[in-house]
C-alpha cells in the first residue's frame, strides 16, 4: 500500500534562521508530501523523531556554520539504529568546499540559497531509499 | 503581459508621478526642512556635511583573538566603528564547552564566554573613542555583554560616560525572527530589554541601548512596511513599559536608534527612510508628548541586504550592494554596513570585507552624493511614494496595537504567521519567474555556477575556548562567585533591574552560559509558535 513520502524537516542545532525551512516544508507539502516541521533540534532528538514517525527523509537546514560537525552526526546516529535507508537531505548556506565531505559521510545531497523547490521533489523522487513510500 | 507594477511592498506604481500627487501635501508641515519635525528629509539641519555616515562594518568569527585582529585591520584601513557579531552560542546563551555548542564555536562570529574573552575582543582597541556597535541581538544576551563590556571599561579605568555604542537588544530577536531550542517567553525577554535600556538611561550617557532591528525581521520574511512597523510598535511597548517604571519619555527616547535593511527596490527603501523619521516623530510626540526634539529622531544603521545576495555568480553581489548602500545615503542613513559578495558562502573573506569597506569610501568621497542634503526631496515619485508609506506603516501600527500590542502578538504567533506567510509566497514568486534574480532564474549564465572564489574558512576555536574556560573555572574565587549568582536568581524573581547583578555576576566570573542558565530555570521556556 503506498502512502505519503514522510519528511521530517529540521533546524540544525542552534542555527536560528528558520525562513528557508518553513518555505521549503510548506512547498513540499504543495508537492503532496507529509511534512513535520521539528524547529530547533540537536542530532539525537532528531534521529529520536525519526523513529517516531518513521520518516523517509530527513531534512536539515542551517544557515549557522554547524553543518561539517552535525550533519554528519545525524548520518551516522541514524545508521547506529539501524535507519540507514532515511534520506538526509541539507539546505543552507554552505561553502562549496565543504560539500564533498558532506556527501562522502552520506549526506544524499546539498541545497544551497538559489535551488528551485522542485529540484528538491525531483530529488527526492529519484533517490528515495525506502520502498514503503510513494514515489 | 499585465501593465501593472508595485513596488516591493506591493504599493502601486504609476507611470508618471506630477505635482498632483503630492498636491495635498503642506512642505512645512508634512516634510520640513532637514533638521526640523517632521523629520522626514533628516534629522540634523546639515546632515553629511557635519558628520559622515559612520563606516561600521561588521566583524566576528573564531576565538576573540581572532577577531581581534579583523577588528584592527578594518579601523586601519579607515573604518570609524567597530561592528561586531557574535557566534550561535554566544546569542544564544551558551558556553562553548557545552553540548549545544557543538559545531558552532565561532562560526558567523565570535565566541565570547567570559569578561576576559570581551577583554581579548577589544584588547588595544580604544573603547572610550570609537564607538562600539555590540550585536548582542536577544535581550538575555544584552544584558550579559553589556555587563561584560561596562566590567571592561571599569578595570581599565574608563568611566561610564565615555562609552558610545550600540546594543541590539531586541525581543523580537529573541522570540521571533531567531528560531532555537529553548526560548524565553516573550514577556521576560521583553523585560530583561526594557531593564537594559533603563539601566543605560540612568548610567550610560552615550550608549545606545536598543537598535529596533527592523534588518533581520525583514531578511526573516517581511516587507518594508512591517520592517519599519514592527520596530516602531516596539518602540512603543518600550515607552509606555518605562514611563510605568517613572522614568520621563525625554530621558530615554533620544537614545533609542533603529537598523533597517536596505534591499533592492531603490525608490521604495528611500522613500521608507525617509517615511520612518516621519511616523516615529509623530509617535514621540503626539503620543508621549516628548518635550526634546531629540526625542523625536530615529537614528538608523543600514546594512545592505543579504537576502539579496546570490551564491551563483557571487562578484554580481558588489553591484547589488553597493546600489542599497546608495538608497541608503539618499535614505539619511547615520551608519552603514555594505554586505560582502562572498556571504552567501560564509563569513566575508578579509578581500571581500576590504571591497565592501572600499565601497562606503567610494560612495563618501568620489561620488559627491553627500554634499547636498536629502536630494531626492521634490521628487514628485519620492515624495508621495513617502507619504504612502508612511500611511501603511501607521496602518500596521494600528493593526498590532488592535491585536493587543506586540508582545501580544508574538504570544499568539501571529507576527510568525506573517513572517511565515510572507517568505513561502516570495519563495512561490521566485519559483515561478514572477520576481527576477539575475543570473538566477532570469538571464542564467551557461556556467552560471558560483565563480572560483575564495570562502573565508572559520578558525578552529572549539577546543581553545574549552580550555580558557577549564582555567577560568579553576582560578577564579568560588565563594564570589556563588554569592553573586544567588544575588542574580533573587534579581530575576522580583521586578528590579537585573543589570547591576549582572555586571556582580561577570565581575565574579561567571560565564555567559552560567548566567543565561539561570535566566532560563528562573523565567522558564517558552514553545516557539512554528516548531
Amino acid at each position: 500500500m503506498s502512502r505519503k513520502i514522510k519528511v521530517l524537516m529540521a533546524k540544525l542545532g542552534l542555527d536560528i534562521h528558520w525562513r528557508g525551512a518553513v518555505a521549503v516544508s510548506r512547498m513540499l507539502r504543495d508537492a503532496g508530501m507529509e511534512v513535520v516541521y521539528l524547529g530547533n533540534q540537536f542530532p539525537e532528538e532528531i534521529i529520536n523523531a525519526a523513529i517516531q514517525e518513521d520518516a523517509d527523509v530527513v531534512g536539515l537546514s542551517t544557515l549557522g556554520g554547524n553543518h561539517a560537525v552535525l550533519g554528519p552526526k545525524v548520518v551516522r546516529l541514524l545508521r547506529e539504529k539501524g535507519m540507514g535507508d532515511v534520506l538526509v537531505l541539507m539546505g543552507g548556506v554552505i561553502p562549496r568546499d565543504d560539500m564533498p565531505a558532506l556527501k562522502k559521510a552520506g549526506i544524499a545531497e546539498v541545497f544551497g540559497p538559489e535551488t528551485q523547490i522542485q529540484e528538491i521533489v525531483d530529488f527526492i523522487h529519484a533517490n528515495l531509499k525506502k520502498a514503503s513510500a510513494a514515489s | 503581459m499585465t501593465d501593472e507594477y508595485y513596488t516591493e511592498s506591493g504599493i502601486p506604481v504609476k507611470l508618471l508621478y506630477a505635482p498632483e500627487d503630492i498636491a495635498g501635501y503642506d512642505y512645512e508641515k508634512e516634510i520640513g526642512f532637514p533638521g526640523k519635525p517632521p523629520f522626514v528629509r533628516g534629522v540634523y539641519p546639515n546632515m553629511y556635511r557635519g558628520r559622515l555616515f559612520t563606516v561600521r562594518q561588521l566583524a566576528g568569527f573564531g576565538a576573540p583573538e581572532d577577531c581581534n585582529e579583523r577588528i584592527k585591520f578594518l579601523l586601519r584601513h579607515g573604518a570609524t566603528g567597530v561592528n561586531i557579531v557574535f557566534d550561535l552560542p554566544t546569542v544564544r546563551g551558551y558556553d562553548s564547552d557545552s553540548p549545544e555548542a557543538e559545531g558552532n564555536v565561532g562560526a558567523c562570529g565570535v565566541a565570547i564566554d567570559s569578561l576576559e574573552d570581551m577583554e581579548r575582543l577589544f584588547q588595544d582597541v580604544p573603547i572610550d573613542q570609537v564607538s562600539a556597535s555590540v550585536v548582542t541581538h536577544l535581550p538575555s544576551t544584552t544584558v550579559v555583554l553589556m555587563a561584560m563590556y561596562m566590567v571592561m571599561a571599569e578595570n581599565r579605568g574608563i568611566s561610564f560616560d565615555k562609552l558610545s555604542g550600540t546594543n541590539q537588544n531586541d525581543f523580537i530577536m529573541e522570540t521571533t525572527v531567531g528560531s532555537g531550542p529553548e526560548i524565553l517567553p516573550p514577556q521576560a525577554s521583553f523585560r530583561l530589554q526594557c531593564d537594559a535600556i533603563e539601566f543605560a538611561t540612568k548610567n550610560l550617557p552615550r550608549w545606545n541601548p536598543v537598535s529596533y532591528n527592523g534588518y533581520n525581521l525583514r531578511e526573516a520574511g517581511t516587507n518594508a512596511v512591517q520592517e519599519v512597523a514592527v520596530a516602531i510598535a516596539n518602540a512603543i511597548a518600550t515607552a509606555e513599559e518605562l514611563i510605568r517604571r517613572g522614568l520621563p519619555v525625554d530621558s530615554f527616547a533620544r537614545r533609542m536608534s533603529f537598523f533597517w535593511d536596505l534591499c533592492n527596490d531603490f525608490f521604495e527603501e528611500i522613500a521608507k527612510c525617509r517615511a520612518s523619521r516621519k511616523v516615529f516623530h509623530e509617535v514621540m510626540k503626539e503620543r508621549f508628548h516628548a518635550q526634546d526634539e531629540r526625542s523625536c529622531h530615529m537614528r538608523f544603521h543600514v546594512q545592505t541586504a543579504g537576502i539579496t545576495l546570490t551564491a551563483v555568480e557571487p562578484f554580481n553581489n558588489v553591484a547589488r550592494s553597493a546600489i542599497q548602500g546608495l538608497a541608503a545615503i539618499f535614505g539619511g542613513a547615520q551608519s552603514l554596513h555594505i554586505d560582502s559578495y562572498d556571504e552567501a558562502y560564509s563569513a566575508p573573506t578579509e578581500q571581500a570585507a576590504l571591497i565592501s569597506l572600499r565601497t562606503q569610501q567610494i560612495l563618501q568621497v568620489e561620488t559627491n552624493v553627500v554634499n547636498t542634503v536629502d536630494p531626492l526631496a521634490g521628487s514628485y515619485f519620492v515624495e508621495y511614494l513617502t507619504m504612502e508609506m508612511a500611511r501603511r506603516i501607521r496602518d500596521y501600527v494600528a493593526e498590532i496595537e488592535k491585536r493587543g500590542g506586540l508582545v501580544a502578538c508574538v504570544e499568539s504567533g501571529w507576527l510568525h504567521r506573517e513572517i511565515s506567510n510572507y517568505a513561502y509566497q516570495q519563495q512561490k514568486a521566485i519559483e515561478s519567474g514572477e520576481r527576477k534574480i539575475v543570473g538566477v532564474n532570469y538571464l542564467k549564465a551557461d556556467h552560471a555556477h558560483s565563480g572560483e572564489i575564495e570562502v573565508f574558512r572559520y578558525p578552529d576555536t572549539e577546543e581553545r575556548q574549552k580550555a580558557k574556560l577549564r582555567a577560568l573555572r579553576e582560578r577564579r574565587d568560588g565563594k564570589r562567585l556563588a554569592e553573586a549568582m544567588i544575588s542574580l536568581r533573587t534579581g530575576c524573581k522580583t521586578n528590579e533591574n537585573i543589570m547591576p547583578h549582572v555586571m556582580e555576576a561577570v565581575r565574579a566570573n561567571a560565564t555567559l552560559g552560567e548566567i543565561e542558565k539561570v535566566f532560563r530555570e528562573e523565567f522558564g521556556l517558552w514553545q516557539f509558535p512554528l516548531a
